[in-house]
């Protein structure tokens, strides 16, 4: 078990790093995306029901979107691009949650190193109180898209569609999860967006040094279900029957 | 009565694949889809160190016949039982593009649980037998297509199956590869492993024990 994980682990590293479009798109697109996102909220007209956003934080809202999208893709891709290889690994002797769990380890990896990029990006704008649970909590808004990600390729193994889901689903939680121009009475479940409580406590240890326990336990309760619910899909999509162990 | 209870315990023990009146039809939940039957009855044994030949025009369902006696696609209904390790060589190189051939067997090679000298051992000799050890350290993406379907075939060979299940395998394959191919065939053959190859067209009839035919979903053998 272990070797087959250090082997799946290595070879989606590989994979992943050879791929130097993908690598470049990873690092540059949340970098765009803070600056971007933070210019266009922030430059909202104030209007009786939308009070205007300060573009620090429009910028820390931005990080979050930029690494939880990229994610998400990312997990997206990762799942769709190798289905039908990962099926012929799985009838080897693999088993699927060997096969998945390698990739979540892969992208939660990768997650790191984006966030790590974005915090840098971040930084030369806003100073963070709390910089390294300030980083944690940007992957961990990552690591939950990206298990969004595996999810939705797994059940719809489509990149198209499965992309407009994630960048659709990812536009409308930032929008209306948190401190948002639009974000003013909107409905109870909003609460349930994946970045609801993620933006919550990465603008609270970059502003204040601080955070909520129950954000953080809420985060957490959420990533152990859509790690459940992806391990539950992708076990039941790559069952097969034959092996072809010794 | 059918084939299976006229036969002996004995014998119906020696068979490595036995498919009993396996049905497949390819459906769709959504509206304007149709449903396409693919397979309505096909029934096939495969017996140690024989060379069995399947046939049919494109679209028979010759591939999701393979996918069904390897055990990657459910049937509809009907039996299937597999007597010992399968080797599968799929008609799409199922790879990753971006990985070494070496490091392509070192990743399914611990699938199948060999060890590193098991791995380095059977990695150099189907390089040496197919021609490809000069490309051990390119990406798979990085090697022609006959390249590529050579270490498709490496790996389902890697760890000594039983059976062999090949779904075009040489394709690609230039003459004397396509020699190759048919000399290891043999040699496999002789050590009792046995061989079912898919083809649209099988050109050395004279090499294959059995031939069957797919038409209309039903599997017949024909005189070879």
């Amino acid at each position: 078990m272990a070797e087959k994980l250090t082997i799946g682990v290595l070879s989606q590293i590989r994979s992943f790093v050879r791929d130097p479009v993908t690598v470049v798109l990873a690092v540059l697109l949340p970098a765009i995306v803070i600056e971007g996102w933070g210019q266009a909220i922030s430059n909202m007209p104030e209007m009786p029901t939308v009070e205007s956003v300060p573009i620090e934080l429009a910028r820390i809202v931005g990080a979050t979107l930029g690494v939880a999208l990229v994610a998400g893709i990312l997990g997206l891709v990762m799942i769709i691009g190798a289905r039908s290889a990962d099926r012929r690994l799985v009838v080897v002797g693999y088993s699927p949650s060997t096969v998945l769990v390698s990739r979540l380890l892969t992208i939660v990896g990768i997650t790191v190193v984006i966030a790590v990029i974005n915090f840098g990006v971040l930084s030369v704008n806003v100073s963070a109180e709390a910089p390294f649970l300030a980083v944690v909590f940007l992957a961990l808004s990552g690591v939950l898209y990206a298990c969004i990600g595996v999810l939705v390729g797994a059940i719809l193994p489509r990149l198209f569609e499965g992309s407009l889901v994630i960048a659709l689903l990812a536009m409308m939680d930032a929008f209306l999860s948190g401190e948002s121009p639009l974000a003013a009475d909107v409905p109870w479940w909003v609460e349930y967006f994946p970045l609801y409580h993620p933006k919550t406590l990465v603008q609270d240890t970059m502003l204040d040094g601080t955070y909520a326990m129950g954000d953080l336990l809420f985060v957490l309760g959420y990533l152990a279900v859509l790690v459940g619910l992806a391990l539950f899909v992708f076990q039941r999509t790559m069952a097969v029957e034959g092996r072809w162990l010794r | 009565m059918n084939e299976v209870t006229q036969e002996s315990e004995a014998e119906f023990g020696r068979k490595i694949i036995s498919a009993n009146d396996i049905t497949k039809t390819y459906g769709s939940r959504l509206p304007f889809t149709r449903s396409v039957e693919v397979l309505t009855g096909a029934s096939i044994n495969v017996y140690p160190g024989e060379i069995v030949g399947i046939v049919g025009e494109n679209g028979s369902g010759k591939s999701t016949l393979m996918k069904i006696l390897v055990g990657v696609l459910d049937q509809d209904s009907g039996d299937v039982t597999r007597n010992g390790t399968i080797g599968w060589c799929p008609q799409e190189t199922l790879l990753y593009d971006r990985l070494t051939v070496r490091e392509t067997f070192r990743l399914f090679g611990t699938g199948y649980g060999l060890d590193e000298d098991e791995m380095t051992a059977a990695m150099d000799d189907l390089a040496d037998r197919l021609d490809f050890e000069r490309y051990l350290d390119y990406r798979v993406d990085h090697l022609s297509g006959g390249n590529r379907q050579k270490v498709n075939l490496g790996i389902a060979l890697m760890h000594d199956p039983d059976v062999l299940l090949l779904d075009e395998p040489y394709t690609g394959f230039d003459w004397e590869t396509y020699q190759t191919f048919w000399d290891l065939s043999e040699a496999l053959v002789a050590d009792d492993i046995s061989i079912v190859i898919i083809s649209h067209l099988l050109q050395e009839r004279d090499r294959i024990d059995r031939i069957y035919e797919l038409k209309d979903g039903t599997l017949s053998e024909v005189e070879n």
